[in-house]
């Protein structure tokens, strides 16, 4: 293929560009997340930009388009450079006026697939990547701060899909056999009516963000709960675990029957530097009625056993051929299926990720150490809610993305007191 | 077995730039083994050799390395 060819988008580009679709609908940015690094000063901000140029001219996606086709989609790429946008910190407040500036980047609208800011204040500084989610994962996200930051960029580079690879490597009978197994494991899904986190459905919205970074001490307690609670194959679903917790004891403002809280997992091999564009996920369910929401014990062996049955029943790569399929329905016609519960209502209590641990170990990021980061992104409304889960250097920080105003603030505050008690196993839990 | 297992980690789960150069003691953990990675691993492993992995097995002491897990492997085989 010729780099400077279109790229179709794969069945996950799609499933992600069907939300973005739905976000943008609603009056909203799209389907962007964010990426956020504090640095503990500035980094060669002229290197990094040269890093940008060379990422435009070994990845031309990087700044492409998407362009229809036929029935389809795809990143035509433009040639256009990404320039760095720099900002700087005015007010006097050091804690709140990069916030300030990182959700105002967010908030404006955009159409650009990915754009890298620096927010300046005092000697450090913010480093954002924001991106539209039908270019890459959150994983890629990391796979490309990697290539800006690194010392030898000519390893990484573009490998076909993944979900393609694995789909080419399945008989038609067995796509088929999965495809009707993610339908039935869908339709179990629908079944229970989930609870959501809001009433508001109208009007214009702001994306907020809320982040709780936890001490390494802290850190260290909740991943030796974890592994007690849900073993060393469920730190994930100790988070989700946690969270339902949380959301039941404050009360959930549109109570239902349950909690359903997609997640995604991830094709890509741990630590490999490619593929870095394109989605390579598919997605699973952690389903709880209130009522098993009640004891905390037995919430996370019911998460556990419906994980493992989950990979037993090789429902983690049910969904594969599912979102190929999806391929050739319109937008609306598959936001529909993704999102709409048998009764009509929403299927997400959430939007969830867990993006894993990350490090920028001694060498930082350009040289620079890296102090803290968040994640951000903008969501369907309803949920109106995003957890991210992250630990950089061993300690976990969780970052809460929400609309403003369908989430109530102090619901959500008293929500977020609630899972800090519910991860560290202290009193109020 | 541990030809087979090596295999699978490395083609499904983990990225090695080199996996033949991956020791049988080699920490599998801290080469980047995670906990969707390990419940991959343990229905990759009572598939392709017909055992049962108890859940309440499921340590880094078993897991950690090939050698670790083939010797839990043939354990619980033997146990069945």
């Amino acid at each position: 293929m010729k780099e400077t060819a279109d790229l179709r988008f794969n069945p996950a580009d799609y499933f992600t560009f069907v939300l973005d679709q739905e976000i943008r609908n609603d009056g909203m940015p799209g389907g962007y997340c964010g990426f956020a690094l504090e640095l503990a000063e500035q980094p060669d901000l002229e290197r990094l930009q040269e890093r940008l140029d060379l990422l435009v001219k070994r990845f031309p996606i990087a700044s492409a388009r998407i362009t229809r086709q036929g029935k389809h989609y795809a990143w035509t790429p433009t040639s256009r450079r990404i320039e760095l946008e720099r900002h700087k910190c005015q007010g006097e407040d050091r804690e709140q006026e990069p916030r300030r500036i990182l959700l105002d980047i967010f908030n404006r609208q955009n159409t650009s697939p990915l754009t890298v800011h620096w927010i300046a204040a005092g000697i450090g500084g913010t480093l954002l990547l924001n991106w539209n989610h039908p270019l890459l994962d959150a994983r890629g996200a990391k796979i490309l701060l990697d290539f800006l930051a690194a010392d030898n960029p000519e390893k990484f580079k573009e490998t076909p899909p993944l979900i393609e690879a694995k789909l080419a490597q399945w008989s038609s009978w067995k796509k088929f056999r999965l495809f009707l197994k993610a339908k039935r494991h869908n339709s179990i899904a629908n079944s229970v009516d989930s609870c959501l986190p809001t009433l508001v459905e109208q009007g214009s919205q702001a994306l907020r963000l809320k982040v709780r970074r936890f001490s390494e001490e802290e850190s260290r307690r909740i991943a030796v709960l974890a592994q007690e609670h849900t073993g060393l194959a469920g730190r994930t679903l100790y988070y989700l675990g946690c969270f339902i917790r949380a959301m039941e004891q404050a009360g959930p403002p549109a109570a239902k029957a349950g909690y359903c809280i997609p997640y995604a997992f991830n094709l890509r091999r741990q630590n490999a530097p490619t593929p870095v564009f394109g989605n390579h996920v598919g997605c699973l369910f952690a389903r709880a009625t209130r009522k098993q929401a009640q004891d905390r014990k037995s919430l996370f062996r019911h998460l556990l056993t419906q994980y493992q049955q989950t990979i037993r029943e090789e429902l983690d790569l049910a969904y594969l051929p599912l979102m190929w399929l999806g391929q050739w329905l319109s937008p609306a016609k598959y936001a529909g299926l993704l999102r709409k519960q048998h009764s009509g209502g929403e299927l997400s209590t959430l939007w969830f990720s867990d993006i894993g641990d990350l490090s920028w170990g001694k060498k930082g990021f350009l040289g620079v150490p890296v102090t803290g980061m968040s994640h951000l992104c903008w969501m369907t409304l309803p949920p109106g809610l995003a957890l991210l889960a992250g630990q950089l250097d061993s300690r976990l920080t969780l970052s809460y993305s929400y609309l403003h105003p369908a989430i109530d603030e102090d619901w959500l505050d008293t929500v977020i007191k609630l899972m800090d008690a519910e991860l560290l196993e202290s009193v109020e839990a | 077995m541990k030809k087979k297992l090596k295999n699978f980690i490395f083609t499904e789960l983990i990225y090695h730039e080199d996996p033949a150069s991956f020791g049988e003691d080699a920490n599998l953990l801290e080469a980047g083994l995670d906990s969707m990675g390990i419940m991959r691993l343990i229905m990759f492993a009572e598939k392709e050799f017909g055992v049962t992995l108890p859940d309440t097995e499921i340590e880094p002491d078993n897991v950690q390395s090939l050698n670790a897990l083939e010797k839990w492997i043939r354990h619980a085989g033997q146990a069945q």
